[in-house]
């Protein structure tokens, strides 16, 4: 025997002030990392804060990389309202590595980045392969 | 101050729709106090760890406790992800050792069965670092443990045939353990064609989403001594390390690398240069098959990269070199996340005891190792036992 349980939905408001410059970015196109003036630390994801105390400047990623891993998910999760599987990668770009979404990747291919809009409206990352 | 194991409990796995997470957690806990031979009255403090992000009972430390009987004493709560019911046992373990507590009970519970799928998936997506992974990329985490595969077959060759061999092995196990989620065997076949949950890792490569619990009863050397308990398995070391949120910032996606530094801190501590020839079994994390492969090779069992031979060779079967997961691991046994560590302690402490039934190995060291991975590696834990 069962009841069921008083309804609970929570959608959350994320602070991202002070990684503005990413979000916006992604909308422009362009994929930002930090970089560390004082250590020479990179970030990506971007964090606003090295912890050495040093200042970070915003640095764009573009060139190749190369794809080091991928999956194929193909259960969907809530909150990802699509019929088609999607295609999740990580590739290395100099220091740092970024995660995007991608078509027919293997471990190796060199890709692009771009960046676009999902079927809920994230813009996130694209990877094109070369 | 040495800490030993009195006690253990474990409820039967599976779709548990006849009870509430408390009724769930009473049956691990009346099991192992029981077992110990003591009462409630015995027991200085509790610890429940779970992770609860899919029951009902959003904050379950206070109604578990008070309805196992111990609402004066206690609780905290430990969360390590798919890891908790390890670091409960590592909570408890370490009140008795710095002298907090004499007699200390971990308990691990989870019901994981009480939302619809998709939600859970979108729960276990928040693993590792919610903006960056799952809220773009929609991470969820067979998909955190395929990339891992994914690298790690175009590094070294592992297979899909070999994958399957772990699920394999797990379930002709967890047929002959009655409190297992599973009780059919597979084949490599079954495996092999069952539906892609995410590229490589298909239905049969992960583990069940499943409602389980277990406890555990650790007491200081000097309160066993008092109690005159003899039947008592010793905690002989423990590695905890952990690693970041963010997949984009690991080393590499072919190990991983907080198994190493736990195993090589628990081994360190225990004395041990060559866990095949020095430990008699492992109950390591097999979320997903993959997991065991990464695991055989973090923990030393073989070298880098050979994960799959030893699984295709059938070293790590019962009766094999060094027989893993012999309850049927997370894979088939189930996967309750706040249950499985401690889960993975009743499986040691019953094989240490020689109360294994059909499922016992040879014992010559009487040491066996656990090892408990939260996350994709964002905590590890691997603990030495001794009899
Ligand atoms: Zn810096």
């Amino acid at each position: 025997m069962f009841i069921e349980s008083r309804e609970l939905v929570m959608r959350h408001r994320i602070p991202v002030s002070k990684t503005a410059k990413f979000w916006k970015g992604l909308e422009r196109g362009k994929v930002y990392k930090t970089a560390c003036r004082e250590c020479g630390r990179e970030y990506y994801p971007p964090k606003a804060d090295c912890f050495c105390g040093g200042e970070v400047e915003w640095v764009e990623i573009d060139g190749r990389g190369v794809v080091e891993a991928f999956t194929t998910v193909y259960t969907i999760p809530s909150g990802f309202e699509r019929s088609r599987p999607y295609t999740i990668a990580i590739a290395r770009f100099g220091k740092v590595r970024v995660m995007g979404w991608a078509d027919d990747v293997s471990v190796g291919d060199e890709v692009t980045i771009r960046t676009g809009q999902d079927e809920n409206g994230v813009w996130k990352v694209y990877f094109e392969v070369v | 101050m040495r800490v030993g194991v009195i006690g253990v409990g474990c409820s039967k796995f599976g779709r548990r729709d006849d009870v509430t997470i408390q009724e769930l957690s009473y049956e691990a806990v009346k099991e192992a106090l029981e077992d110990a031979g003591i009462a409630q009255d015995d027991i200085d403090l509790s610890v429940v760890g779970s992770v609860n992000t899919r029951g009902y009972e959003l904050m379950p430390a206070v109604p578990v406790n008070e309805y196992c009987g111990f609402e004066d004493r206690g609780p905290f709560r430990v969360e390590a992800a798919c890891a908790t019911g390890t670091a409960a046992i590592y909570a408890a373990c370490t009140s008795i050792a710095s002298g907090m507590a004499d007699v200390a009970i971990a308990i691990g519970v989870e019901k994981m069965t009480e939302i619809e799928t998709a939600v859970s998936l979108a729960i276990g997506g928040r693993a590792g670092n919610y903006l960056w992974e799952f809220h773009q990329y929609g991470t969820t985490f067979p998909g955190y443990y395929a990339m891992h595969a994914t690298a790690h077959m175009a590094r070294y060759g592992t297979t899909e045939e070999q994958l399957a061999k772990v699920a394999v092995k797990a379930h002709g196990n967890a047929v002959k353990n009655p409190k297992a989620h599973f009780q059919k065997e597979i084949t490599v076949e079954d495996v092999l064609n069952s539906r892609y949950i995410a590229y490589p890792l298909k239905l049969y490569d992960c583990s069940p989403i499943s409602d389980g619990s277990a406890a555990a009863i650790l007491a200081s050397e000097e309160r066993i001594r008092e109690l005159g308990i003899d039947n008592v398995v010793w905690i002989e070391s423990a590695g905890y390390a952990s690693d970041t949120s963010n997949m984009t910032n690991r080393e590499s996606f072919v190990g991983l690398k907080a198994a190493v530094m736990a195993a090589d801190m628990a081994y360190r501590k225990a004395g041990i240069d060559n866990p095949v020839k020095e430990i008699d079994l492992a109950a390591v994390h097999d979320c997903f098959t993959i997991a065991e492969i990464m695991a055989y090779e973090d923990l030393r069992f073989c070298r880098k990269g050979e994960g799959g031979r030893l699984v295709e060779n059938g070293d790590t079967e019962i009766g094999g070199k060094l027989p893993v997961n012999t309850f049927g691991g997370l894979k088939a046994k189930g996967h309750p996340l706040g249950a499985t560590g401690v889960a993975m302690v009743y499986e040691v402490v019953k094989q240490l005891r020689e109360e294994a039934g059909r499922l016992q190995v040879d014992l010559r060291s009487n040491r066996a190792l656990i090892h408990n991975i939260g996350g994709t590696g964002h905590f590890a834990f691997v603990m030495i036992f001794r009899r």
